[in-house]
């Protein structure tokens, strides 16, 4: 087989995939265009309903915006401080290996594996406590960073870390004790842009898990100016009548913020980047 | 003193600040997922509706022996597990890889394209799962018109091809997700490397399998790990798309918490003991996992 | 050493999050703590009708009591449940609603988890105003703990066009038994090519509905499971299975694949709730070619009658959140009296209420042009009155989900007796505490 032959084939499979990929959101943005009597019958036509659903949307008693807003501050800030504090322990388990740490992440990678609706019950308990108990007032119910809080640190995102801290070279390290940077700077002046590219993953999909969060802010977040988008749509969704129009609309709104996320993030992975910081 | 080998070369001075690294990160876990495991694991013992708890022995463990349900959301769990995970992390390995090419044109519409599914709204991708795929839906007449087959497919209401919807879904979902990984991974791996290959005559395939797969193994001994842990954890596909129909086909462990929690008179003991089944089988798995993942290191 | 002291702020940080959160526990139940701020908060579900309802009994609220301040929250349905149950089995009462809208099928496993946490409503309406068959839920000891709101009664909504092309009348459609309907069916898909329903595996409504048109369910009067010996259910799996294989329903999966089946006009008939109403009147491109009939009985069930009821809800008041004498008085001012309200409601989102009075409302003699100029609320409300009581128990929702696996094995061929009996063992096992 030639070489076109074979690059020809390659554009055709990944425009294959990319074109199934889009394709309920192609669906989704037709939708948000039609009235919910048509989008039952499944037209595939783009309609003229999109302002009358974007009103509809705006002017419902949901509070949308509030949401978006509500949305956008815990998942901004829950990915930022997530950044700090998974990575930073994902880093020192590989570049500080001791019997000790080992252990303690084994620990952690525990923690993964308790399906969060066991958990539900018992972390809202506690949570209950915290309102009387001065300084944790802080991240006490029905205030974001109730929320925020129990995103920080995750074992996924350590183990993340962890996993891509591996292939962070070491003499990177001897060379800055000895320029005597310390520990810390080591981190933030080096790590960091070193792995630009295993950060950009993680803005991602932490964004991304925030964003889309659900059982925790719906137990968590109790006055209704408080809820977030996931929430705002599930109530939505349980009409006799529900308006598929609107909710097209509202979940299509919905997912722009990660798309641009990942959009800005994805020129991060440009091949073979961090081959210059190596060399 | 029994401390010092494990700390061999390194001062305490360093091994004081290595400590400072870990452990925000320790207490907020602690905090946050160790005590209410705790709690859920003494939940377990206990049995009764709502906040009417009274200790009740091993009673619930012994109860999961009987309950058939149950027997059906672990076996769909687990096949959901060994099929979809190979396929997926295969499938997004392959992808990755092509998208690495620094020759390929629209490098950044084709990475989004793929990554999209993740963000696409659970509502909007179930509804339109639903319709592609019923009985006179799209895919069907698809299939019917290239004459793969004769009868429509009863995806969504047949037992088997009901699980099969439901790993088609995931996969369609994740796929992309996992790609993330391998793409930032990928940044990690020099060029020359690959140069060094193509000079010594290696093609595409032996640069994948020699070159790439090796490089990555720590971010793909990741992402089997997570996978494995989300697809034990499965909830919204079944959920949304066939909710765990028909007949329980294709009910998963997670899903049957919830019933169990929100949708029955809520047991919050009997919840518990099925998670802690599913705690210990995704442990023995990341052991089996990591055991095998890290040999060669 | 160093390690020992790091693990020592460890140890401490944690034992101090453990201990304050033993310690305080006491704090969090608080009987009845009363509040003054005025303040009203109900939850439901739906903007397009309970919420709307809510609403409108507000304003009239607040002719009458303008310094009280009521907030109507949407949630969906299962939210409501997760955050209920989250926080009444925690004991904690802040954020949840002094009033909320509960499903019928759900009421007696609150009401039995949670009884001391729900108001006693006997003192603000009596069950004698109601439908009878709204109040055997809401019940324990005597006591009225909930306010009834919609009517579930079913109905069969069907295509006049579609039967007379067949060869029937609208007089062939009243005081229908499932025999003649799948008669009527047959023909109907002999001479148009449609199908006369649509039946979704995962959603047993239609058996429920034939259950409780003969005064039956899953459960017994005390809450046992009953599915191997009960008669009622026998003839309703039979009837189901008859359909099925008459070749006459098509298979949907969810929601809005049925309401897009008669929208797209691909049914002859719809079975269903009173409340579906709404739903068909979208397609306007329809209108007139519609009407109701009551719904079918079970020949060969002496019990089963052409009235039956699926869903509906009504309203709670919880106690503890501290508002508990202005939620009642709310309630016994609006919903639980108010028949202007139920007026303004069935006009403005088609309920049909269970409030007695209701019938002699204006509205429900307006004859409706969609269905052909029927007065269809003057009939919901008679077939209102007629549906035979159930109790539905808690366990409605665990034994229907083992229930789509007997529907189907019945459906390809096995024994009917033989599965149920199978079922009775697995069910008792699943409910078992």
């Amino acid at each position: 087989m030639s070489k076109k032959v074979l690059s020809v084939l390659k554009y055709v499979f990944l425009a294959v995939i990319s074109f199934v990929s889009v394709f309920p959101l192609i669906w989704m943005v037709i939708a948000a265009t039609n009235r919910s009597v048509d989008i039952t019958k499944g037209t595939m036509i783009p309609g003229s309903y999109l302002m009358e659903n974007l009103n509809t949307l705006l002017s419902s008693d949901l509070h949308y915006m509030m949401a978006f807003k509500n949305s956008l501050i815990i998942a901004v800030i829950t990915t930022a401080l997530a950044m700090l504090v998974s990575s930073a322990a994902g880093y020192a388990f590989v570049v500080y290996k001791s019997k000790n740490r080992e252990r303690v992440f084994n620990l952690i990678l525990l923690s993964m594996m308790v399906p969060f609706a066991a958990l539900m019950v018992p972390l809202f308990r506690l949570f209950t406590k915290f309102n009387n108990m001065g300084p944790l007032k802080l991240i006490a119910l029905n205030t974001p960073m109730a929320v925020i809080i129990i995103a920080v640190a995750t074992a996924f995102l350590i183990f993340f870390f962890r996993q891509n801290a591996q292939t962070f070279p070491k003499e990177l390290l001897e060379a800055a004790r000895i320029d005597g940077l310390g520990e810390f700077q080591i981190f933030v002046r080096i790590f960091m842009p070193t792995m630009k590219s295993c950060y950009a993953a993680a803005i991602v999909v932490t964004f991304m898990s925030s964003w889309n969060n659900y059982l925790w802010p719906l137990i968590a977040l109790q006055s209704p100016e408080k809820r977030t988008l996931p929430l705002v749509i599930s109530a939505m969704g349980t009409s006799y009548t529900p308006d598929y129009g609107m909710m097209m609309i509202a979940v299509f709104i919905a997912t722009i913020p990660t798309a641009i996320i990942f959009f800005i993030m994805q020129k991060q992975f440009v091949a073979g980047m961090t081959g210059s910081v190596k060399g | 003193m029994k401390n010092k080998k494990s700390n061999s070369g390194m001062s305490p001075r360093l091994n004081r600040r290595a400590w400072m690294f870990v452990i925000p990160s320790l207490i907020l876990i602690i905090a946050f997922v160790f005590y209410p495991m705790i709690q859920a694991f003494i939940t377990s013992f206990q049995s009764g509706a709502g906040n009417r708890l009274e200790w009740a022995g091993i009673a619930n463990y012994k109860r999961l022996l009987t309950d058939s349900t149950f027997k059906k959301a672990m076996g769909n769990t687990i096949l959901y597990l060994i099929v979809q995970v190979p396929v997926m992390i295969l499938l997004a390995l392959v992808i990755s890889s092509l998208l690495n090419d620094k020759k390929l044109r629209c490098k950044g519409f084709f990475r989004t394209a793929i990554f999209l599914p993740c963000v696409t709204s659970l509502v909007a991708y179930s509804i339109i799962f639903k319709s592609l795929f019923a009985t006179d839906g799209f895919i069907n007449t698809i299939l019917m018109k290239v004459n793969l087959i004769s009868e429509p497919i009863a995806w969504i209401t047949d037992p088997v091809w009901a699980k099969i919807l439901i790993i088609i879904a995931i996969t369609w979902r994740w796929t992309g997700y996992n790609m993330v990984f391998y793409l930032s991974g990928l940044q990690g791996i020099d060029d020359s490397i690959y140069e060094a290959a193509e000079i010594d005559g290696a093609g595409a395939i032996q640069k994948f399998f020699g070159i790439t797969i090796p490089m990555l193994k720590p971010i793909i001994l990741f992402t089997t790990i997570s996978s494995t842990i989300g697809t034990l954890q499965l909830f919204d596909e079944p959920m949304n798309i066939t909710q765990g129909g028909p007949a329980n086909a294709t009910i998963t462990i997670s899903q049957y918490i919830y019933n169990i929690l929100f949708k029955y008179s809520p047991d919050f003991g009997y919840a518990a003991s099925v998670s802690y089944v599913i705690v210990v089988l995704i442990v023995l798995l990341s052991i089996i996992q990591l055991k095998v993942g890290d040999k060669n290191e | 050493m160093k390690l020992k002291k790091a693990t020592a702020v460890l140890l401490t940080v944690a034992v101090t999050v453990g201990l304050a959160a033993c310690g305080s526990s006491s704090d969090g139940n608080k009987d009845s703590a009363k509040k003054d701020d005025n303040k009203l908060t109900i939850w439901a579900w739906d903007e397009a009708f309970n919420i709307l309802a809510a609403n409108e009994a507000k304003k009239i609220y607040a002719e009458k009591n303008p310094d009280v301040d009521v907030e109507v929250v949407t949630m969906a349905q299962d939210d409501i449940v997760a955050k209920l149950n989250t926080s009444l089995s925690s004991g904690a009462y802040d954020g949840l609603p002094d009033i909320v809208l509960i499903e019928d099928y759900r009421i007696q496993g609150y009401l039995n988890a949670y009884q001391e946490d729900f108001a006693d409503l006997s003192e603000i309406a009596s069950p004698e105003d109601f439908a009878e068959y709204k109040t055997g839920v809401n019940q324990i000891d005597g006591k009225m703990y909930g306010i009834p709101f919609d009517s579930g009664v079913a109905a069969m909504f069907y295509r006049t066009d579609m039967i007379e092309e067949a060869g029937y009348t609208q007089d062939d459609m009243e005081n229908l038994t499932w025999d003649k309907y799948i008669e009527i069916g047959k023909a109907v898909k002999e001479k148009t090519g449609k199908d006369m329903l649509t039946l979704d595996p995962s959603e047993l409504g239609q058996i429920r509905m034939m259950l409780q048109s003969a005064g039956a369910w899953y459960t017994d009067e005390d809450g046992k499971v009953n599915l191997a010996d009960n008669q009622a259910l026998k003839d309703a799996v039979t009837t189901y299975k008859k359909l099925v294989d008459a070749g006459i329903t098509k298979t949907v999966s969810d929601w809005d694949q049925f309401v897009g089946a008669f929208n797209n006009g691909d049914v002859a008939s719809v079975p269903a709730g009173s409340w579906l109403s709404p739903s068909i009147m979208k397609a306007e491109d329809q209108s007139g070619k519609w009407a109701v009939t009551a719904f079918p009985r079970m020949a060969e069930n002496a019990d089963s009658v052409n009235a039956s009821s699926i869903g509906g809800a009504g309203w709670y008041v919880l106690k503890k959140v501290g508002h508990e004498d202005e939620a009642k008085e709310f309630l016994k001012e609006t919903f639980a009296s108010n028949t202007d309200l139920m007026n303004t409601l069935a006009e403005e989102i088609n309920l049909i209420s269970t409030l007695k009075s209701a019938a002699e409302c204006d509205y429900y003699s307006k004859g409706m042009d969609f269905y052909g100029g029927q007065e269809v609320f003057k009939d919901f409300a008679e077939w209102t009155a007629e549906v035979p009581a159930v109790n539905y128990g808690e366990n409605t929702y665990i034994i229907e989900d083992l229930m789509t696996e007997v529907m189907q094995q019945i459906t390809s061929g096995a024994d009917i007796d033989k599965v149920l009996s199978d079922y009775q063992k697995q069910a008792e096992a699943a409910i078992s505490k």
